[in-house]
């Protein structure tokens, strides 16, 4: 080996030596979950797509016409339909998207939720017992633990069966700005009574985020008052 | 159904060692390549999330830790594009700022790395922290063996011009 090879080799060694104390902060259990909400979102896309399809050829053959431009409820023909049983995201013709979501559920594949809404258009953060703002938020949170801009770009709808529908406007969110949300944990939601169940934030993307695992103070309500989220 | 689970749990043991093996090299790697370290966690988790969900290939891949490492420069760039359509781009000096805050890097490492070309420091991730050879470097990045060796030398030049005046300020009066 010529003293030039040694010389590269020893340049290696110390920047290879240098970033030895690097690893991945994220544990393994939490790429798997994150793996297996893909692919179940991935088997529910396919579901869904062999119902609407077999729903389609069936429409033909019965000689069935759909109206035109879009479907029922003003649900968008393109744009992202998806239905798990944790939760439901539609995209709408006027560019609203409309979500549900099982409380029961929600923890196990929020990721799924998020990423949902990300392939919506709608640029969102969620997390489960961590709680985050923008290093320029004050932390200012509404009572029911919402901050300041959220109802710009969600709104809760009660529906006639009690069921509540959300509605996220895409176009209506701060450019470089991002939802985001914090579910409580169940121990988070023992320690505040039930209520907020969570936290909504406008956050700036592409900055660190200021994180904590406090949950917000409890919201007691007046009865009659708004529905938990 | 008992199969189904048995498969299932082969795979999710198969994975997590796989992952606990092998995430650290590929976190350097890709930390070489980005400097970024919030980012090169990002991209690397997203990586072996896609890597759980194609272990049937993934596992029988020839070198997959350069699968990883390259699913996630890939996923980088469309990150990237993707960013730049939804967020305007507010210049570079923030970004290196964050880049060096509280990652725990050095920062004359993180400057030396800066000075590199981009293809430079895929090269570098390949070669010193995957262990592939010229060849397996060249398949990896697509580009042929003597510009491996070519981009590997004016690397590791620079580096040595860095490195090395670095360590003479620090040892200096």
């Amino acid at each position: 080996m010529s003293d030039r090879d040694t010389d590269a080799s020893a340049v290696l060694d110390v920047l290879k030596d240098s970033l030895n104390h690097v690893g991945m902060q994220t544990p393994a259990e939490q790429i798997v979950a994150a793996g297996r909400a893909r692919e179940r979102r991935r088997f529910a896309g396919v579901a869904a797509g062999v119902v609407a399809g077999a729903a389609a050829i069936t429409g033909a053959a019965l000689g069935l016409t759909a109206p035109a431009g879009t479907g029922a409820a003003g649900t968008a023909a393109g744009g992202v339909h998806i239905r798990t049983v944790a939760y439901s995201v539609d995209s709408q013709t006027d560019g609203t998207v409309r979500v549900t979501w099982d409380k029961q559920r929600y923890f196990e594949d929020h990721e799924g939720l998020q990423a949902a809404l990300r392939e919506a258009g709608f640029p969102v953060l969620i997390k489960v017992g961590e709680f985050c703002r923008g290093p320029q938020d004050a932390g200012t949170l509404s009572p029911s633990g919402v901050g300041p801009g959220v109802e710009k770009v969600m709104m809760g709808e009660r529906g006639s069966d009690g069921r509540v529908t959300f509605v996220f406007t895409p176009a209506a969110m701060p450019a470089g700005t991002q939802l985001f949300i914090g579910y409580l944990s169940p121990a988070q939601l023992a320690a505040v009574g039930g209520n907020p169940g969570s936290v909504e934030r406008l956050v700036p993307t592409g900055v660190p985020l200021t994180c904590t695992t406090e949950p917000p103070p409890a919201h007691l309500r007046s009865p009659g008052g708004p529905p938990k989220k | 159904m008992r199969l189904l689970r048995r498969v299932r749990d082969v795979k999710q043991q198969e994975f997590t060692e796989f992952y606990r093996s092998e995430q650290a090299v590929c976190l350097r790697a890709v930390l070489v390549s980005v400097q970024d370290r919030q980012l090169a966690e990002d991209l690397v988790a997203e990586a072996f999330t896609r890597a759980w969900t194609s272990w049937h290939k993934v596992s029988c891949h020839p070198e997959p830790r350069a699968w990883i490492v390259r699913t996630a420069l890939n996923a980088r760039v469309s990150w990237w594009r993707r960013r730049r359509r939804e967020v305007a781009w507010e210049g570079t000096h923030d970004v290196e700022d964050l880049a060096a805050g509280g990652s725990g890097l050095d920062p004359a490492l993180l400057a030396a790395l800066r000075r590199l070309s981009q293809r430079q420091r895929e090269v570098i991730a390949c070669r010193v922290f995957l262990d592939l050879d010229t060849g397996g470097t060249a398949s990896v990045l697509g580009i042929a063996p003597g510009t491996v060796t070519a981009h590997l030398s004016r690397a590791v030049a620079s580096l040595r011009g860095h490195l090395v005046n670095e360590g003479d300020r620090e040892v200096g009066p």
